[in-house]
């Protein structure tokens, strides 16, 4: 494919995900220029999103680039690596706005630093002063039961998985009698009233 | 003379009556009259937080038709006497209900909708939502169910409606008997930044601003 050889020359390499999907791995130092290379020569000149996932046991935080042709039928993602401490990222907005907004949700989810960023301020979150909510060794759950304690039981409780095998075993002991019931029913209405062949002979 | 609350008979007949039916005199008598006016004139701010807001508009279109019962939706919480809240809150949410509610004119009154102000719902683990919203704020009636249908709403509504005739305490005495409670619970999750500030007394600012 013609991306993968211009991409070789840059010694990186092209790996296909899907029909249309394709990803790339670069080092932090050439980041940059590999996305204004993207948007000026190759023609990827949208920026659909940028994600991060917390590595927590390499110690790194993987952020991904998503970048789209225009006429909307390759998409390239261009995946690198930095240190999860004092994370740090260059900011995109010049070129792409809408990273203005992508980059201040990443910066309050994962506190990752954008130098230059006009707007680094609280985004979904107000007055938070906690450790990045999104990050995987922030203890949500303990966080949560600090802050929200639940709500104490009226002490009626019940265990439904007994509860519904009590119901189950009153329905077929219901249902047995029932049938037991009417088998009897039957069987007086035939001692009671003779058979047709009785009638008919008499 | 007999007709409207006013009127006291020659031979006391009409007083009779009254006292038969526990009526001892015609305050009480107004406030009946007052309670049963109010409880069939409800207007409602339909605050949509979450999923319930999705049962507003047949709640109180032709299909269910609210309106029969006197409840009609209004666009600002000073003009309403019930806000409904449908659905789980974030504190950012919590901020400004808090600030809703108290800019409505008393008498006021609280209704949910879903399991999630009652106990978090599927949101009890989240990190950034309150689970019981009845320590921030008074609730007067709430509607169970993920999400409750229409029919629900307006069993919701024909409660509260009792509730208000029968004269029971309704949640903004109580919100106004406990306002450190609920305040202290305010600050404990929002961190003391709720606004108007109640640090200031906005209305005595030259004299030093201190409430």
């Amino acid at each position: 494919m013609d991306l993968a050889s211009k991409l070789e020359k840059l010694s990186l390499q092209l790996v296909q995900k899907q029909d249309y999907l394709y990803s790339v791995t670069v080092g932090f130092e050439r980041l940059e220029s590999l996305l204004l290379s993207f948007l000026n020569e190759f023609g990827y000149i949208t920026l659909d999103s940028i994600n991060c996932r917390d590595d927590l046991e390499d110690g790194f935080f993987t952020i991904t680039y998503c970048l789209q042709t225009k006429d909307r039928d390759h998409v390239v993602m261009v995946q690198t690596k930095i240190q999860r401490e004092n994370a740090s990222l260059p900011t995109m907005h010049t070129i792409w706005p809408q990273a203005e907004i992508m980059e201040r949700e990443m910066h309050e989810m994962f506190g990752v630093d954008f130098p230059g960023h006009p707007t680094l301020i609280d985004f979904a979150l107000e007055y938070w002063d906690n450790m990045p909510p999104l990050r995987r060794d922030f203890d949500t759950l303990e966080y949560v039961n600090s802050m929200n304690p639940f709500r104490e039981q009226r002490g009626d409780a019940l265990d439904a998985k007994e509860e519904m095998k009590k119901k189950r075993e009153a329905k077929k002991a219901a249902k047995l009698k029932a049938q037991q019931e009417a088998e009897a029913k039957a069987a007086l209405e035939a001692k009671n009233n003779p058979s047709d062949e009785v009638k008919n002979e008499e | 003379m007999e007709s409207g609350f006013y009127g006291s008979s020659t031979d006391g007949s009409l007083k009779c009556k009254f006292e038969e039916s526990g009526l001892a005199n015609t305050h009480d008598i107004m406030e009946k009259a007052v309670r049963w006016f109010r409880s069939r004139s409800i207007f409602v701010v339909a605050y949509g937080t979450g999923c319930g807001a999705i049962e507003m508009p047949p709640t109180f279109t032709s299909r269910y038709d609210a309106e029969r019962m006197g409840v009609v939706g209004v666009a600002t919480p000073r003009q309403a006497d019930l806000i409904i809240l449908s659905g789980y809150l974030a504190y950012k949410t919590l901020r400004r209900v808090i600030r809703t509610y108290e800019q409505m004119q008393k008498p006021r009154y609280i209704m949910t909708l879903g399991s999630c102000p009652i106990n978090g719902g599927m949101y009890w683990d989240s990190y950034n939502t309150i689970k019981k919203l009845d320590d921030y704020l008074p609730i007067d009636v709430s509607v169970t169910g993920c999400m409750p249908r229409p029919e629900a709403v307006i069993d919701g509504f024909v409660l509260l409606q009792e509730r208000i005739r029968n004269g029971e305490k309704a949640g903004w005495e109580k919100y106004d008997e406990n306002f450190e409670f609920y305040k202290e619970n305010q600050k404990r999750v929002l961190g003391g930044h709720i606004d108007p500030s109640y640090e200031t007394d906005w209305y005595n600012l030259k004299s030093g601003g201190k409430a």
